[in-house]
């Protein structure tokens, strides 16, 4: 994980993905294909979240 | 119960604080989903219409546990399922073939889904019979299975001697075992590598927990815990202080990190684990547990006065060559003295005298008991397809009753 320079950079990326799902998740409530696809990518996102953004968020990156 | 103990979420900030929270036990979990809503009762913490997938326990030890997921669980087993596969060597040129019933016990299935998410090419074996499994891995040249101990030597039997196929000759390379402590077993794991030429891999989770720990390419003797998605903490069993000292054993309670519908938190495993001292040579910082999961804290019995782990007779029985895969352990009482029945099945060719006095050396040996041994032909000892239930406890009062509910 040291030698993963930018992993600042892709959490906000990550961050930037899941800001622009919840829009569209709000977005769905008349547009079924919108909201299950929506649905599942932010699991998916979470995921990203569990592998990624939760080192740098417990600043874990250099310990 | 979180009331009752006087704990709120806002009282959980760091990982020691996880300790303030009151335990769970499977028990509970049975009364729990008596209540409202159906069928999962109050500990239900997402509206139900976000449930989208349903799995019971399979009632080992009991009347099942439903366990409900969300979407998002389903994506966090997979995940958790991933890191078992890469470490195992699963990459997107395999073929895994999954030889399980794909029904309501959880099983294989994020293994499936995992198999997928790294990009291997995943055939379902789901109601094929053993042999169209076996015909098929040789169709297809499948290079990696999982399936539970018990059917791997199964499979390996049915392919040998019902249809003249070496399995050590067909494709597979890699097996990885779940649903029983077989592949933990070092005469176990043996056997089964050397049936199928492959390597076999242990991994350990449950319905209500999730896929928490795996052994990795090194074969440390032991698994990595998956600390990324799970909090273990390890508890003396006589006196619940909590361990963290390598190499004392005590019983696992288990914390799933991200798991939604229905939390696993602080849940009492009954599974028995030590630290290991050493860290694995693969790199990877996920403590390991010494030689898996040792045991289970409601399988070890005391017979005679002396605990047995039924584990313990299956690595003598398998690490000699003379006896076949299948044994059969019953222990009742004559009187108010307890006595242990060992059945084994002798080997095409095998004679009693050629066996009987190093088996009942190293009983002795691991075990501290003497046994009554009764040798059978190959072949007369029951079959197992999936778990094999091959310790029985007379003794216990409602062991008919248990049974007769699995």
């Amino acid at each position: 994980m040291k030698n993963f320079s930018n992993l600042n950079g892709v959490n906000d990326k990550i961050l930037k993905i899941k800001q622009l799902l919840l829009e569209l998740e709000t977005e769905a409530k008349i547009f079924p294909a919108l909201s299950r696809n929506s649905k599942r990518a932010l699991a998916s996102i979470k995921m990203l979240e569990l592998n990624i953004s939760d080192i740098v968020t417990f600043d874990l990156i250099d310990s | 119960m979180y009331d009752t103990a006087g704990v709120t979420p806002d009282d959980i900030s760091c990982f020691d604080d996880i300790k303030k929270i009151p335990k769970v036990e499977k028990s509970m979990m049975r009364g729990i989903q008596n209540k409202d809503p159906f069928p999962y009762g109050d500990a239900l913490c997402v509206p139900l219409e976000e449930v989208s997938t349903f799995r019971q326990t399979s009632g080992t030890t009991g009347q099942p546990v439903y366990q409900p997921d969300t979407w998002q669980d389903w994506e966090w087993w997979s995940e958790c399922w991933s890191f078992i596969l890469w470490a195992q060597g699963y990459r997107p040129k395999d073929r895994v073939f999954i030889p399980f019933g794909y029904n309501i016990f959880v099983a294989f299935w994020a293994g499936h889904y995992a198999a997928e998410k790294l990009g291997c090419e995943v055939v379902p074996g789901g109601v094929l019979d053993t042999q169209s499994r076996i015909l098929k891995i040789k169709e297809l040249n499948a290079t990696a299975m999982m399936a539970t101990p018990t059917y791997v030597l199964r499979m390996a039997d049915v392919a040998k001697n019902k249809m003249g196929i070496d399995p050590s000759e067909l494709s597979i390379n890699k097996i990885t075992c779940a649903g029983e402590p077989g592949a933990g077993i070092p005469s176990t794991k043996k056997r089964m590598e050397d049936a199928w030429g492959a390597k076999v891999y242990d991994h350990s989770g449950a319905t209500e927990i999730g896929a928490w720990s795996y052994e990795c390419r090194e074969q440390p003797c032991g698994m990595h815990v998956n600390e990324a998605m799970f909090f273990v903490e390890i508890e003396d069993l006589d006196t619940g202080e909590i361990i963290e000292e390598p190499v004392r054993r005590g019983k696992m309670i288990i914390t799933a990190l991200d798991r939604m519908a229905q939390p696993c938190i602080r849940f009492d495993s009954k599974d028995v684990i030590e630290w290991d001292s050493e860290p694995c040579s693969c790199g990877r910082t996920f403590r390991l547990i010494k030689g898996g999961v040792i045991g289970r804290a409601d399988d070890i019995t005391k017979v005679k006065g002396v605990l047995l782990s039924p584990a313990a007779i299956e690595e003598v029985v398998r690490s000699i060559n003379g006896l076949g895969d299948e044994f059969e352990v019953i222990v009742d009482k004559q009187g108010d003295v307890d006595r242990i029945k060992l059945k084994v099945e002798l080997m095409p060719d095998v004679t009693k005298p050629s066996v009987e006095n190093i088996l009942n050396d190293q009983l002795r040996l691991k075990t501290n008991l003497g046994y009554r041994i009764e040798y059978y032909d190959y072949g007369s000892l029951p079959r197992y397809e999936v778990k094999a239930k091959r310790f029985k406890d007379l003794r216990k009062k409602n062991f008919n009753e248990k049974e007769g509910s699995l």
